[in-house]
């Protein structure tokens, strides 16, 4: 039993940046607005690390998902509000709607996608985005490109004062939590046969398949997985806070970029990268805005690169191989 | 009939349009073929040969035409030092570093011009004369630029059968090592392969202009990358004249599909284009990653 608990001992340094950032929030007055930006960030990274750090392939249409996610939750406040349902019941069903739209685009993309390899993946999924963006506008699926506007019927079935409590306090406590919730999964993963599979096929994939791991049930897993986060967190960040989506909004690879940089500069596949990687883009971005408005990703692109090329294991990788204490080694993972 | 007239009309300026496409892609093909390295920044270079264009055009007052060999060379200095500076560090690495390390390279691009010239939409207006050829009516200036793309596409397979750097290039592409053991400056192959495909690829943003003179701003690339993509898959991905023909068809496929959209009610026409070339996307990597032109 003892032994179990250890093995996740290294949530305690995620799960206290968390706390630490949540009583910033709370008691420095002024700070909310910068805490729920980089726990939005810490979230998008926890989530996408699952995959492109996990399985090291390169999803350029991870923002996809968050799109849908945001769908989601607009759909169901925006179609149920007629029906004389409690106000939290269609919150929560928005988020179980948000769940079910990423899966099961991840299914369909995965499905696709997964069985090509390195760069035929990253081109096929470079398209998702787009793809599903025209969909949406070609088809008029969805209000297509008018989008849907759900801030009245947000208030109706809230009242106005909770809607607004909702949209600046508590959604940025549920993403908090999915935050926790994606790193104790990345951790459980880690700890289980999946992680194992999935660090072996990352290593060399026909060595793993050798061996006779199937690589691509851990590949669809690890996708799926991280897609639904994604949802979730468009669910909360995206849609609870403003309360309206348009498809060249939410389908921007802006935000796939983000996810990117903020997972290679926390560390890809580390447990903590992901927390460093999101305070600290959140931050530089932030104070870059005031310095710089407008041109934080001229000062971003070449830092990327000079990741890649000079330390591409990012800042919890070099820290973790500098590390002596053997107590420290072990929840510094 | 009025139906079939627009077809073709549509057809004829698909196959204009395709040309272009097709030497939009050639670069891509090239870097792939010989580096192994999928640019995923592609659309950002074509986006800067627009600016060369347009600055050579509104600033100077030079005709669109002298701006190919111009964009050309720009291109190939941004290609060197991409290469010396970034991509020449990444090629043992695994592959996500150079997808994106490119993706990087694009998205600075696209920094750099919106530095200099700001994010609105501009334009220019190079208006010499139309041709009447009965389905259609062809603008002057695109029959200029699809007379372009075949021309440099042919100097670019002369180049390649007849010269040395152009065996050179082709002994990579079949086997790197191969090459390096028959005498073949193996690094040097890489480094001017890179630098003429990224040429290649800033010259065809000239060619480009002259479609969509009006739509010029510094995220503009984001579409062509896609474009390119399904073009370059289609023609097999490694192959510079397959991506030439991919284009073509390419061109084909996306000006017919416009016109049968156009025919459906309630839908966004040019939006759902835009998804097809996606799902002939997928449809290709899935069944024949290879390349449907490509003899196999």
């Amino acid at each position: 039993m003892r032994h179990q608990i250890q093995k996740y001992y290294p949530l305690i340094p995620v799960l206290a940046a968390y706390l630490v950032l949540f009583l910033i929030g709370q008691n420095v007055s002024g700070t909310w607005q910068l805490v729920a930006t980089l726990l939005f960030y810490c979230c998008l990274g926890q989530a996408f690390n699952i995959f492109l750090g996990m399985t090291g392939y390169v999803d350029f249409g991870y923002v996809a998902f968050v799109g849908v996610g945001t769908y989601g939750m607009a759909l169901s406040i925006s179609r149920l509000a007629q029906y004389d349902l409690p106000g939290p019941m269609i919150i929560i069903l928005g988020f179980l709607l948000a769940i079910l739209l990423s899966t099961l685009l991840s299914v369909a993309v995965g499905a696709v996608a997964l069985r090509l390899r390195g760069a035929y993946f990253a081109i096929a999924t470079i398209g998702v985005n787009e793809g599903f963006r025209y969909l949406i506008e070609g088809a008029r699926i969805w209000n297509g490109s008018e989008g849907i506007i759900f801030f009245s019927q947000l208030n109706e079935i809230l009242g106005s004062e909770a809607a607004s409590s909702l949209s600046n306090y508590w959604a940025d406590i549920i993403t908090l939590f999915i935050a926790a919730l994606a790193a104790f999964i990345t951790l459980f993963y880690m700890r289980s046969k999946i992680g194992f599979a999935l660090t072996a096929l990352r290593e060399d994939e026909d060595a793993a398949k050798v061996m006779g791991i199937n690589v691509t049930k851990f590949k669809i897993l690890a996708f799926i997985t991280s897609a639904s986060f994604a949802g979730l967190l468009g669910a909360s960040s995206w849609a609870l806070k403003t309360p309206y989506v348009f498809p060249p909004e939410v389908f921007e690879i802006h935000y796939t970029i983000e996810a990117i940089i903020i997972v290679l500069l926390g560390g890809a596949g580390t447990l903590l990268g992901p927390v460093f990687g999101g305070l600290i883009y959140g931050l530089s971005k932030y104070f870059l805005s005031i310095i710089v408005p407008g041109f934080q990703l001229l000062i971003f692109a070449p830092v990327i690169i000079i990741i890649i090329v000079a330390f591409p294991e990012g800042v919890v990788g070099v820290w973790k191989s500098k590390i002596k204490n053997e107590h420290l080694k072990k929840i510094i993972i | 009939m009025a139906f079939l007239e627009q077809l073709s009309g549509n057809l004829v300026q698909g196959l204009i349009l395709g040309t272009v496409y097709g030497m939009a892609t050639m670069g891509l093909s090239l870097i792939f073929g010989v580096l192994k390295v999928v640019n995923v920044g592609h659309g950002a270079f074509i986006m800067v040969g627009a600016f060369v264009t347009l600055f050579m055009f509104n600033t100077l007052g030079l005709n669109p035409f002298f701006a190919i060999p111009v964009a050309f060379l720009i291109g190939m200095v941004i290609g060197l030092f991409f290469y010396y500076t970034v991509i020449k560090r990444l090629l043992r690495a695994p592959e996500l570093a150079t997808l994106l390390a490119t993706f990087s390279m694009g998205v600075l691009l696209q920094e750099v011009i919106k530095l200099i010239f700001g994010s609105e939409y501009r334009g220019y207006n190079w208006d010499i004369a139309t041709i009447d050829i009965g389905v259609t009516v062809l603008p002057l200036t695109k029959l200029l630029a699809c007379f372009g793309s075949v021309a440099i596409a042919l100097i670019l397979f002369i180049w390649f059968k007849k010269t040395r750097s152009g065996s050179a290039m082709r002994s990579v592409v079949e086997d790197s090592e191969g090459a390096r053991v028959c005498g073949v400056n193996v690094d040097k192959t890489y480094a001017y392969s890179f630098a003429l495909g990224i040429g290649l690829t800033v010259a065809s943003g000239v060619l480009l202009t002259m479609f969509i003179p009006v739509g010029i701003n510094p995220y503009m690339g984001g579409g062509y990358t896609l474009k390119a993509f399904v073009i370059a898959v289609l023609g097999g991905l490694a192959s510079p004249y397959g991506a030439f023909f991919g284009g073509l068809v390419f061109g084909l496929i996306e000006n017919g599909s416009y016109t049968i959209f156009a025919l459906l009610p309630g839908v966004e026409p040019f939006a759902l284009t835009r998804f097809l070339s996606f799902v002939i996307l997928l449809i290709i990597l899935l069944i024949r990653p290879t390349g449907i032109l490509r003899a196999k």
